[in-house]
Order: structure tokens, then C-alpha cells, then sequence
């Protein structure tokens, strides 16, 4: 039996690029053409075969330009399981003092910890977060 | 090129009004299909990436359960097994009856969910269970977005059609968003970290402060504090697993239990935010603030209304992107606020001498009591 994950959706996908490629290189030679075109015409004070060419030469960028917007992905940064920097706050419930360290597995919010370097107290994890605020 | 484009214009000109036309002919008919293939292009970049992020969550999972469960023999194809798992709802044909029914459907998912982790992770305790359980659940939340994008993308390609591909097309950022949620929640659950719904959970950790706690539903601690001559009783669920436990239940236990002598409940949980808002914003209203399926709420409605408690409720705002990520300090630092919150509640609209429910909802994950 086919698995889940041995199917492969991206059949036909690099033929496609190259499609849109040539497509592109297509527009583009002809909007270069129609450019010098409407520049030579409008050197021959042919005002209005000029502006028509120049017309569609500017239209011919536009849609290359245009098409490139539209390639780009829908999401802007790469799809990649985040991790953050998570710290871990401890407190001496006796004689305050705190200390920070970076998350260690099985720290957990209110976990007596290690024992206080200060008095003979025992460190209280009070506060397990992100390192930095996030930007919106 | 320039050379020959200096010949005789009429020549150039009649080619290109031919290609010209010849391209205006081609877009008039084929605008539609090249649009579609502009949009399947997006649509198969994206699900590359989802394919990227289901396949980690899987390896994330296998990779916890052999460090943290040491099992016999290898649990990937359990694990395989698990991300296909599906819910079918009841039929809401008739609709009463329609929660308990839900309620059932849920709890023999839960208990499926255990014995399947239990089986996959002997030697892990029973947080460390919870927490592949929710880790488990966030590789089988992954797999189904997959799934279900790709089966879209492939229906549009087969067909071509343009109706098909843009509803998924359409809807492709939100998805992505969620997405990005679930992937952030692997790392959350591989550690037992506290999450950004873990926030009503710390609420009422910090109002217990160490006070003593006991079982009052399945999964759900209380612990019954003083503050300014009101009697306060506080449920969560027992923590540091990662669980939601039973709110519904202990809320119905507690009021029973108090035989109309509460006079007030307030429920403290994470609420989505909207564009523009802060993330830790608090806010206060009234009726039971719960998330998820609904029967818990159900059952807090219910009960509430039969006693005739006031329900009010604290949000903290977040958006969907913490919801489930490891909890970031503006987050953090909310809950703080959140208690003030509560007992500001407490000092308004309760008198010395009354008794008051407070129940912290969401994901203990990383939070003890």
C-alpha cells in the first residue's frame, strides 16, 4: 500500500516554470521590439505610431514585472518549525535572590528546583517565557 | 536584430500586429487556465512546506517518544497509525441530546488517545504522557492541513478548475497562520514547555500560591484560599503535563458541592485577538470564557444557570500564532494582570463572606499548582 508521505504533489511543477520562462523572454523581446519601434517612429515625428508602440512596449514590462509578483510564493519566509529561546526564572522564596538559565526539560512553573546559592533555601521556578518580546 | 530592423517599417509592423494579435487571441481564451496555473504554482510551493513541517512534527514525535518513553520496539509505525486518526461528530439532525453525545464521542477519543500513548511510551510518567499526547495531536493536526490542501491542489490539477483551485487558494494565508502554530506547538510539547494558552492556568496557579490542592474531576485540581473575607475556591487542571483537563466537570462538582452558596464564577482563559490589538491585552466580560468543542462550556452554562451563579469571565488576548507556541513574556507578564483582574471582580461584585469560583482554562502544559 502507498503511504501518505511517498505521494508527491509537485508533478509538472518545473516544466511549468520553464513555461512561464520562456512566456516572460517572449514578452520581453517583443515589448524591446515595440519600444525601438515607438522611439524610430516617434524620430520620425510619427507622434501617434509612437505613442501606440511605446504603449505597448511599457504594457509588455508591465506584465513581466506583474507576473513576477504573481510567482512569488504566498508566504513570504520559509515554512520551518520555529524555535525560540525559552528562559526559566528561579526564586528563593527566603531570601529573593533570582537567577536565570535557560529552559532545561522538565522545569515547570512553581517546581522547587535546586537548592538557593545564597541561604539553604530551595529555588522556586516562578517564571518559564520566550527570551525576547516578539515584534508584530 | 537592429539591423534588421531597419528594413522597410511596413514589414516589422505587419509582424508584430500579427504577434500582437496572436498573443491577444491566446490571453482572450486562455486568461482563465493561465491564472489557474499562476495560483496552483502558489498553492504547490506552500504544500511543499506543509509536507516539510508534517513530516518534522512525525519525526519530532518519534524522536520524543524513544527518548522519553524508551519502548521495546520502534514506535513509528504507532505513530503513523495515530496521525491518521479521525472524529467523526454526531448527526445533528435531532439536535438534543446533540453536547452529551459530543461529550461521549470525546471522552472514548480521549481514552483511545491515553491507551495509545501509553502503549507507544511504557516507561513515560504520566506528564511526560500528556505532553506526547498533545505533541502527538499537533503531528496529526499538521497531517490533516496537509491533507486536505493537497487533496484541493490535486483536484484543481485534475480538473483545471478555477473555482476549485481558488478556494484554497483563497484561504491559503489563514491556513498557513495555523499552520505556523501547530509547528511552533512541537517544540512546546517535546519539552513541556507552558504554552500561550497555558495563561488561565497560571492565573489560578498564582492565586493558589501553594495552597493545598485536591482532586475534583478527572484531571482538574481545587485549592480554596481567603482573600479580603470572600472564600475563593480555584480549579485547574493538574498540572505540569500538558492537559486541559475537565473544567465543565469541576465546575458542576464544586457548585453541587457548595449547595448554592456560591454567589459568583469567574472563568480566566486566552482569548483570539484581533488585528490592531495587544498581544496581552486583558479584558473583562461576562458568560463562561471557554474554548473548545463546547461541551465543557455546556456543562458550565448549565450548571450555573441551575444555581443561579453569576458567570464572569477574563480574557487574555493573543493571537493564533501564540495560542499553542511556547508562551513569550508580554504573555507572561499578563497573568499578572489577569489576577488583579479577578480579584478586582471579587471586590465588585461579591461581599465579605460570599464564596466564589475561579476556574483557570487551558493547557497546563509546564504549570504545576
Amino acid at each position: 500500500m502507498k503511504r501518505m508521505s511517498d505521494t508527491t504533489p509537485m508533478a509538472g511543477g518545473a516544466s511549468q516554470n520553464w513555461l512561464t520562462l520562456a512566456a516572460m523572454i517572449f514578452v520581453g523581446a517583443l515589448a524591446l521590439v515595440s519600444l525601438y519601434m515607438g522611439f524610430r517612429a516617434y524620430g520620425d515625428e510619427e507622434i501617434e505610431t509612437a505613442f501606440m508602440y511605446l504603449l505597448v512596449g511599457a504594457s509588455g514590462f508591465i506584465a513581466i514585472g506583474y507576473s513576477f509578483f504573481r510567482a512569488k510564493p504566498t508566504t513570504k519566509e520559509a515554512l520551518e518549525p520555529k524555535k525560540s529561546d525559552v528562559i526559566t526564572t528561579l526564586e528563593c522564596p527566603q531570601c529573593n535572590l533570582k537567577r536565570v538559565r535557560s529552559f532545561q526539560r522538565g522545569d515547570y512553573i512553581f517546581k522547587r528546583d535546586e537548592p538557593c546559592g545564597r541561604c539553604e533555601g530551595q529555588m522556586v521556578i516562578t517564571a518559564i517565557h520566550t527570551r525576547k518580546e516578539e515584534k508584530k | 536584430m537592429l539591423g534588421q530592423l531597419a528594413q522597410p517599417e511596413n514589414e516589422i509592423q505587419v509582424i508584430l500586429q500579427t504577434l500582437f494579435s496572436f498573443a491577444f487571441i491566446i490571453y482572450l481564451f486562455y486568461a482563465q487556465r493561465i491564472q489557474s496555473m499562476t495560483m496552483l504554482r502558489q498553492i504547490e510551493v506552500t504544500l511543499r512546506k506543509i509536507k516539510g513541517l508534517r513530516d518534522d512534527g512525525k519525526e519530532a514525535s518519534i524522536k520524543t517518544i524513544k527518548e522519553i518513553g524508551k519502548p521495546e520496539r520502534d514506535p513509528a509505525p504507532m505513530v503513523e497509525r495515530f496521525m491518521e486518526h479521525f472524529m467523526i461528530e454526531p448527526v445533528g439532525l435531532d439536535p438534543a441530546g446533540v453536547v452529551q453525545k459530543l461529550g461521549k464521542i470525546l471522552d472514548v477519543r480521549e481514552f483511545t488517545f491515553e491507551k495509545e500513548v501509553a502503549a507507544m511510551a511504557p516507561n513515560a510518567t504520566p506528564p511526560e504522557r500528556n505532553n506526547i499526547e498533545n505533541l502527538l495531536e499537533a503531528s496529526l493536526a499538521l497531517n490533516v492541513f496537509y491533507k486536505v490542501i493537497r487533496h484541493y491542489y490535486l483536484l484543481g490539477k485534475k480538473t483545471m478548475n478555477i473555482y476549485i483551485i481558488m478556494q484554497i487558494h483563497m484561504i491559503l494565508p489563514m491556513i498557513i497562520q495555523q499552520i505556523e502554530a501547530y509547528s511552533s506547538a512541537l517544540q512546546a510539547f517535546q519539552e513541556g514547555m507552558p504554552i500561550g494558552d497555558s495563561v488561565g492556568a497560571i492565573v489560578a496557579a498564582k492565586l493558589i500560591n501553594g495552597a493545598p490542592t485536591r482532586d475534583v474531576a478527572k484531571e482538574m485540581v481545587a485549592a480554596e484560599i481567603e482573600y479580603e473575607g470572600r472564600h475563593v475556591v480555584v480549579t485547574k487542571a493538574k498540572g505540569p503535563g500538558g492537559s486541559v483537563g475537565m473544567p465543565g466537570d469541576a465546575v458542576v462538582n464544586l457548585l453541587n458541592e457548595y449547595k448554592g452558596r456560591v454567589t459568583m464564577l469567574i472563568t480566566v482563559d486566552a482569548a483570539g485577538m484581533l488585528e490592531g490589538e495587544q498581544v496581552g491585552e486583558i479584558a473583562e466580560g461576562v458568560g463562561a470564557a471557554i474554548g473548545g468543542p463546547g461541551v465543557e462550556k455546556y456543562k458550565m452554562e448549565l450548571i450555573s444557570t441551575e444555581h443561579n451563579v453569576p458567570l464572569y469571565a477574563v480574557a487574555i488576548k493573543q493571537g493564533i500564532e501564540h495560542v499553542v507556541a511556547p508562551l513569550v513574556q508580554p504573555l507572561f507578564e499578563a497573568t499578572d494582570k489577569a489576577v488583579a483582574s479577578v480579584k478586582g471582580l471579587i471586590l465588585d461584585y461579591s461581599k465579605v463572606g460570599d464564596t466564589i469560583v475561579v476556574a483557570g482554562i487551558g493547557n497546563t502544559v509546564g504549570v504545576a499548582q
